[in-house]
């Protein structure tokens, strides 16, 4: 019903040689989880996790510096256009 | 800063009115509307093909904060969020979208504007409408009224930053801690990640809380808390907001 295009996601690790990727997902997509990680893990090499916690939206990316992730992939949103206030 | 690619997850079913809503937009006799929708469904040129047909003029614009036209985000929840005034210009708002959260802001973005117009939102996914109205945030209108109040009147205030890059505003926590500490206020200011607003409670010397994260939490989220919480850009000039809340027919 929602397409989760994962061939692009597949095709975006490889450009990005990214070896770590985590995923995020919004609460209406993390059933689908598994899907996405067997997918991710059979058509690359890289290791993926999942985030655990919230997913508002392209403002809500998650604060990962110290796990040194490769690449994250925010699902359900679009790119977030920081106001200055 | 870890490189982030967005999937936005599209709707894959043809979207288009039902003759349940075509209807109702018939009955109603509007002349115009202003479209929005949620990214999944943002496909929408057979909608705006049908209610050209049914003589309605439609009227789109782009969220500031949002990659796309029509597109509405959770925090589009003040009037300016948008780049022109659709909503004023409008007979009624349409929202396409799977749940209520983006229609509400909608409805909150007109709270300040003195008038708030009806959302029809449609499901394209489960083929339903509702319509919802100034009743569906009225008491967090009442709530927000209450604690600007008593924003006005408090001595000890927190200012709450969040880590989240999209959110983080500690240069405006700060530029409001001096304007507040003019006023003879005693600021301090808090960091975290997610807001837990049960968390606010561990410091209870506060007596008003202004948040700088998400806006909703400004809205939604204080009928959940006895907290008393105001968002930033209130912050700023509370008389002036509560002014225009007054001014709300409600």
């Amino acid at each position: 019903m929602y397409n989760l295009d994962l061939d692009r996601v597949v095709g975006e690790i490889r450009k990005n040689k990214a070896k770590k990727v985590l995923i995020q997902l919004p609460d209406g997509l993390k059933p689908r989880a598994e899907t996405i990680v067997d997918y991710v893990e059979k058509h690359t090499k890289s290791r993926v996790f999942l985030w655990l916690g919230s997913c508002y939206g392209g403002c809500d990316i998650p604060n990962t510096g110290l796990l040194k992730f490769d690449l994250i992939i925010q699902f359900g949103h679009n790119k977030f256009v920081k106001e200055e206030l | 800063m870890t490189k982030t690619i967005f999937i936005d997850a599209r709707y894959t079913g043809e979207i288009s009115l039902n003759e349940d809503i075509t209807e109702f937009i018939k009955e109603t006799k509007i002349k115009s509307i202003a479209l929005f929708a949620s990214v999944q469904f943002l496909n929408l040129k057979k909608v705006e093909s049908q209610l050209v047909e049914l003589g309605i003029k439609v009227n789109i614009t782009k969220a500031k904060r949002a990659a796309e036209k029509i597109q509405i985000l959770g925090c589009d929840v003040y009037g300016n969020s948008f780049k022109d005034k659709i909503i004023e210009k409008s007979d009624l708002i349409l929202y396409i979208g799977d749940g209520e959260f983006h229609a509400k802001a909608l409805l909150i973005s007109q709270i300040y504007s003195g008038n708030v117009k009806d959302v029809i939102v449609y499901n394209p996914v489960s083929g339903k409408m509702k319509v919802m109205g100034i009743q569906d945030v009225e008491v967090i209108i009442n709530k927000l009224r209450s604690n600007l109040r008593k924003f006005v009147n408090s001595s000890k205030v927190g200012i709450i930053v969040s880590t989240k890059p999209g959110q983080s505003y500690l240069e405006l926590a700060e530029k409001l801690k001096k304007q507040l500490e003019k006023q003879g206020k005693k600021i301090f200011v808090f960091v975290d990640d997610n807001i837990n607003l049960s968390c606010l409670e561990d410091f209870n010397f506060i007596e008003v809380w202004v948040n700088s994260a998400c806006p909703r939490i400004g809205f939604d989220d204080l009928t959940s808390t006895n907290s008393v919480v105001v968002n930033v850009k209130e912050a700023f000039e509370p008389l002036v907001y509560l002014e225009k809340l007054e001014k709300l027919k409600v």
